[in-house]
């Protein structure tokens, strides 16, 4: 047998898919160990491989990929546990990093200090040079004061250095020139320049990139190290790819080289895996994923079978956190979960969240002395979790608990329990379609006419009721939902950017240069592609896109350019056209007579690991038979329903379930509530319909 | 969701339409923000979205900006009344300053919204424009010694859209006088794109859960509302707050700049707030007279800022607010043809920043002032661009930080930017600006020890100054805040004075005054400081690990940490191993602070 493992190690539970070559997926999970990752890593494979019969080593013979993802990288950003970093920047502009883009959440509110810059003030030191914005030597670099600064910085052992000067990536002489200083005066220290990272205009952009790359570089090369050496001690012996922020896999070198890269490795791969099964079961290429965690709730999109990127990915909170500059595939994420808190304000309205219980002391369910009311609190007294048997039997749910802290909601607002438990489902479910509906209209994407894929342990508790709201019949949740961005990690293809700076506008279109900067970028992808051992021979395409906007506007859109290069007025049409076109759709207005401006070209290789999933076989549909189990559930009533539960045995391919039903998974719940149906796909994943016709 | 209809349930209903009529303000202004095409709407952030009641009411609004929002319900007003057979498909323009917009640069795009044939909501976008047609090339004409001076096309709700078709007359009239008729057009387009969004989603929303319940989630929403601002307002002591302000001068036509005074009535057994602005001097002769709009609109800016509530900002809580107004007056309600060209920022950033603190009055209540002036950061920049075949150019930078005022929680907002912006616009990038402009910073950094020191400390003054790269750029502003600093409360200090210069080639510095327009040569440059937040509570309170952050990071001295604040140190600044010496520092908070120490 010749297997592949993928790995996505989150902050509480290391998620493990191994497949085998027929296809067939394999859970595993264990508790994720945050000293050396290869523990909680290892006793996840060693789950996964118990239930295929195998032993840890075996399983390790036999596995000819592996491909790792890990929430390390953000984890370490939003604490700002890293490097001990300076940052480097153009004198005159020492405050980039504090003054940022401005914003801010709330303009009433005046209980928040500002937040403190990514690389504190102390740590931010001014270079002496100028560049302009044509890209000609203001003031030319002064050497002898970098190399004072730089034995300052051995003196006070920087760990790390990210240098960020004014309009380098059109001229990028003093940044390659600190480099070399860098590299000859402080050799090993590791360092970031700009232009290389992330070649864009926009200074706080550039900076932030550069600062968080270089902050992590001691941590994630010391961290991947450690990850190669006790799985190739453990007798790996294949291939190593890392999951990255682009959607994509890269081998461990480049992902060492700039590590910001995996600062979206996990959630990245939950649009990769809608995408798969989207697909797999016939349901088209327009998706959204809805990945519901513990504490957040992450959406992401697809539209005809491409991921959707941004460049305006922040970490810590839109404005007031850090952005990570570098274009990476688009997640949204709120605060609201399992953990989310229920509370009623002094107008008497009832709120949930955005507080949350965390997973300590976690629900009043959990009996871990949590005692107000969460989201999984509402399940647990809707009846929709077996108290027994929660996550797999792993964990018992302390049903009382639950009441009683539903009771301090239920009381004030003159409700039932279970009543007020179905009211905090219903507004925990508004918020997700309020996130949902944000990120599909930033997009200009209509959910009605999109697939639900639906990710996380805890999805299956409301996706029917948020797909419902969305106005969507078309809604998968796959058997593997549990592990979703470890499974997406399984179909990714090789995927890296290449960015080229080159303003020009359609008025006055360059050609030349624009030919040259994306020959430049072409050049760069093919160097890309010529050093991973795993695109030798394999399918490959570059798609290049203009970063495009109607004149004066400040905002671009990425606009796919057909051709390669631009030879004629027709190439600059189709351009111009194409990008029309993507305004309208996004933002429901086109401006024919407007010229188009483009601030940056960008090119992007993919390429592909041939071995996408199959569609899934066709089942015969037949209607499910009563199962033993029943339990009484509540769905808006007074009334408790006598609710079938199907466990794992009860499960057939064909199958379809008419609500009310619950149906128990080890990793998985899912909720179908009256009126709707889940059927089981040919491949074992569900597939569920909010109306009984469609059926 | 599933059938349930109980009555108990409405409950749930209604926190489930709060969430959905937030949602659809936020999808307008995402639509603006990315579709509009002058960069004062799409990079900084100068617009505002809202959902109004058929009524006139102001119902939901998001993330606007209050100077522009707290207004639309009387444009709304205004056209039902105007336009007594509103149909469906109909849209209107107005930015008049004398039926309820905040100012004539803010065009007010509205859209009554018809529910199964019911006029139900009315949607409107404001967004500030880059030119309205004055007699001179400025959206800000302060000198305008009235209406027909200042010369802006003046449209009082009128009708730009029926049957969802454009109404070309006035498209042509704005195409034909407006200097930038490309931009315009186009922020008129994505303005009406919005707010037919909004139209679109309470459609939607309409179908769901039908007219009835949606008619009682209007009535629930505006007495939630009400019975919020009135538990924030009882939570207050019964007290009268009285404080005065003090726009600048500015020579030569308002040489004594405009004093302020205000008396506050804070009722908490009536629940109710009554703001007095009557005892104030006449409208002036010049643009800086505030609308009824913004008057209103910079009081509750004010009182929302003081009071610790996430009180949903709209008419239900405005009917526990009862303002006094008189007519003809500077703040009040303007005398035709006064102008008020400039009534969304000096004079109304002032009257924000001295209601606010006067709630400070109350212990725990309250801001200190915040930063004032659009001065140098705010610069209107014209000239001809080399790099274009010398085609002109003109463009308004949003590059000033002006700290913003300590609470009694929390130090300034660092890019807080104005009283009636509050940190909600965003800033431009300077490479985006030297792109599109022919001109060069020459530095642009936090001033080390200019935050009016305080238990909580002010927002930081910036230093910044640019010039042209060829040929002479032309720069026009109107500061504020060069006399009268905003002030520190409850024994925090103030903030320092702006200032600008003019700095020729060999260096000389000439300062400039309040209202400028100079002509800058290649080699020379224009420096400004902005002016910077008022601290709260006294300095020596301050809690010393927080100064000695403040040291480290270089936003205190090590000088005012000591005679200011009463910290000592041990260690270096340099090498980081700066750290407080608790004993001294008890030592030196025993002795007589410094009354007003300040930077060099």
């Amino acid at each position: 047998m010749s297997f592949t493992i993928s790995v996505d190690t989150g902050g509480t539970f290391t998620d493990v898919i191994v497949r085998d070559a027929s296809g067939k997926q394999t859970i595993g999970k264990a508790l994720t160990t945050h000293g050396r990752v290869f523990g909680g890593l290892s006793e996840s494979i060693k789950a996964a491989a118990a239930d295929l019969g195998l032993g840890l080593d075996q399983l390790l013979a036999d596995t000819t990929l592996f491909i790792y993802g890990t929430t390390r990288a953000t984890n370490a950003i939003v604490t700002r546990n890293v490097a001990k970093t300076a940052f480097l920047t153009t004198e005159g502009f020492p405050d980039i990093l504090v003054l940022k883009e401005g914003g801010k959440l709330d303009g009433y509110d005046f209980t928040k200090s500002y937040p403190a810059p990514y690389i504190p003030r102390r740590r931010t030191f001014e270079v002496p040079e100028r560049i302009d914005a044509e890209g000609k030597v203001v003031r030319g670099l002064d050497q002898d004061a970098v190399r004072a600064l730089l034995r300052q910085l051995a003196h006070r052992n920087f760990e790390a250095i990210g240098v960020c000067l004014l309009w380098s990536f059109i001229n990028p002489e003093h940044e390659l020139a600190v480099g070399a200083l860098i590299e000859e005066m402080l050799p090993g220290v590791p360092y970031s320049l700009s232009h290389q990272l992330a070649p864009i205009i926009r200074e706080y952009r550039r900076a932030s990139a550069t600062a968080i790359d270089a902050s992590l570089k001691p941590l994630m090369q010391k961290h991947l190290f450690e990850f190669e050496q006790d799985i190739r001690a453990a007798g790996y012996k294949g291939q190593i790819l890392v999951s990255t922020s682009f959607g994509g896999v890269m081998d461990l070198a480049s992902v060492m080289q700039s590590p910001i890269n995996m600062a979206k490795s996990g959630p990245s791969m939950a649009p990769v895996a809608g995408i798969t099964y989207s697909v797999a079961e016939g349901l088209g290429d327009n998706m959204i994923v809805a990945d519901t965690g513990g504490t957040t709730f992450d959406v992401g999109l697809s539209r005809n079978g491409q991921l959707v990127y941004s460049r305006d990915t922040w970490l810590g909170g839109m404005w007031e956190g850090d952005l990570l500059g570098i274009s990476s595939v688009d997640i949204r994420s709120i605060g609201a979960g399992g953990g989310s808190i229920a509370w009623i304000d002094d107008g008497g309205m009832l709120r949930v969240g955005p507080q949350s219980a965390g997973s300590e002391p976690g629900p009043a369910c959990y009996g871990r002395g949590g005692l107000k009311p969460t989201t999984s609190d509402a399940a647990c007294v809707l009846g929709y979790f077996d108290p027994d048997y929660f996550l797999g039997g792993r964990m018992k749910l302390d049903v009382a608990a639950a009441r009683e802290a539903i009771a301090t909601i239920a009381e004030p607002l003159g409700l039932s329990i279970e009543a007020a438990a179905w009211g905090i489902m219903r507004i925990a479910t508004d918020h997700m379609v309020k996130a949902i509906h944000e990120i599909t209209v930033q997009q200009g994407i209509d959910p009605r006419e999109s697939t639900v894929v639906a990710g996380g342990g805890a999805a299956g508790m409301n996706i029917m009721a948020i797909a419902v709201e969305l106005g969507s019949d078309a809604v998968v949740l796959p058997k593997v939902a549990s592990a979703l961005s470890a499974s997406g990690m399984q179909f990714a293809d090789i995927v890296t950017e290449s960015t080229a700076p080159h303003f020009t506008s359609t008025l006055r279109f360059d050609s030349e240069g624009v030919n040259a900067a994306l020959a430049k970028i072409e050049a760069e992808l093919d160097r890309f592609r010529s050093q991973i051992e795993n695109a030798q021979g394999a399918p490959w395409r570059i798609e290049y896109f203009a970063e495009a906007r109607y004149l004066a506007q400040v905002w671009e859109l990425d606009t796919p350019i057909p051709c390669g290069r631009f030879t004629s007025q027709a190439d600059i049409d189709v351009l111009t056209a194409s990008f029309h076109d993507l305004h309208e759709r996004v933002f429901a207005v086109r401006d024919e007579n407007s010229p188009v401006e483009i601030i940056n070209w960008k090119g992007r290789l993919t390429v592909e690991l041939s071995k996408k999933m199959e569609r899934s076989p066709n089942a015969d549909s037949f209607r499910a038979q009563a199962p033993d189990h029943s339990r009484t559930c509540f769905f808006g009533g007074d009334a408790g329903v006598d609710t079938p539960i199907f466990k794992p045995a009860d499960l057939r391919t064909g199958m379809v379930i008419s609500g009310p039903a619950i149906v128990e998974e080890p990793t998985t719940t899912l909720v179908v509530y009256p009126g709707m149906t889940a059927e089981i796909s040919g491949a074992g994943n569900y597939i569920l319909h909010t109306r009984p016709e469609q059926a | 969701m599933m059938a349930d209809d109980s009555k108990r349930n409405d409950a749930i209903l209604m926190a489930v339409l709060a969430n959905r009529m937030d949602g659809i303000v936020r999808e307008m202004t995402n639509t603006l923000l990315r579709t509009a095409r002058s960069s004062v709407i799409n990079s900084a952030r100068d617009f505002s979205c809202a959902l109004c009641t058929a009524e006139g009411e102001l119902f939901a609004c998001a993330e606007g900006l209050p100077v522009h929002i707290f207004g639309v319900q009387t444009q709304a007003a205004e056209m039902a009344r105007m336009h007594p057979d509103l149909k469906e498909g109909d849209a209107f323009l107005d930015n008049d300053p004398y039926v309820g917009n905040s100012h004539p640069a803010d065009h007010c795009t509205l859209v009554p919204i018809f529910l199964d044939g019911e006029h139900m909501f009315t949607a409107t976008v404001k967004a500030h424009q880059a030119d309205i047609g004055n007699s001179l090339p400025t959206s800000y004409y302060s000198s305008a010694v009235d209406v027909y001076q200042e010369g802006a096309l003046i449209f009082p709700v009128v009708q730009v859209q029926r049957d969802y078709k454009m109404i070309d007359d006035i498209v042509r009239m704005c195409r034909r006088r407006i200097r930038v008729p490309g931009q315009w057009y186009g922020d008129f387009l994505a303005a009406i794109g919005s707010a037919r969004i909004a139209e679109r989603r309470l459609k939607e929303l309409c179908d769901k859960y039908g007219k009835d319940r949606l008619k009682a989630f209007k009535s629930y929403w505006l007495e939630y509302s009400e019975a919020r601002m009135e538990k924030a307002i009882n939570a207050l002591p019964e007290v009268t707050l009285k404080n005065t302000g003090h726009h600048d001068p500015f020579e030569p036509f308002l040489p004594n700049g405009v004093p302020l005074r205000v008396a506050i009535d804070v009722k908490p057994g009536e629940g109710r707030i009554e703001v007095d602005l009557r005892d104030n001097i006449p409208n002036v002769e010049c643009g800086l007279n505030l609308t009824e709009a913004t008057t209103m609109a910079s009081v509750f800016a004010g009182i929302f800022n003081a009071i610790p509530s996430d009180v949903p900002k709209n008419s239900g809580a405005f009917r526990r607010v009862n303002v006094k107004l008189a007519d003809g007056c500077v703040v009040g309600r303007p005398k035709f043809p006064y102008s008020c060209s400039v009534a969304t920022t000096n004079i109304a950033d002032r009257l924000v920043n001295m209601v606010g603190s006067a709630f400070s009055q109350i212990d725990g209540f309250g801001v200190a002032e915040g930063a004032t002036g659009v001065g140098v950061g705010y610069a209107v920049l014209s000239g001809r661009d080399h790099r274009y075949d010398d085609a002109p150019f003109v463009n308004q930078l949003v590059v000033a930080a002006n700290g913003g005022p300590a609470s009694n929680s929390a130090d300034g907002w660092v890019t807080y930017g104005l009283p009636v912006v509050s940190g909600l616009m965003y800033r431009d990038s300077i490479e985006i600006d030297e792109l599109k402009m022919p001109i060069i910073y020459n530095h642009m950094r936090l001033r080390g020890g200019s935050g009016g020191a305080g238990r909580h400390r002010g927002g930081l003054s910036c230093d910044l100054a640019y010039g042209p790269t060829n040929y002479p750029v032309m720069a026009i502003y109107q500061l504020d805040s060069q006399y009268y600093a905003p002030k520190g409360v409850r024994g925090g200090q103030d903030g320092l004075t702006a200032g600008g210069w003019h700095v020729r080639a060999d260096g000389t510095e000439t300062a400039l005054p309040n209202s400028i327009q100079v002509e800058l040569k290649k080699g020379e440059y224009l420096r400004g400081f902005d002016s910077s937040g008022g601290g709260y509570g006294p300095p020596r309170e301050r809690d010393p690990a927080l100064v000695l952050d403040d040291v480290l990071e270089g936003w205190e001295t090590i000088d005012r940490a000591r005679d200011v604040y009463g910290v000592a140190f041990a260690g270096l600044v340099e090498d980081e191993t700066l750290v407080v010496d608790a004993e001294a520092t008890a030592a030196l908070r025993k002795t007589v602070p410094v009354a007003d120490f300040r930077v060099g």
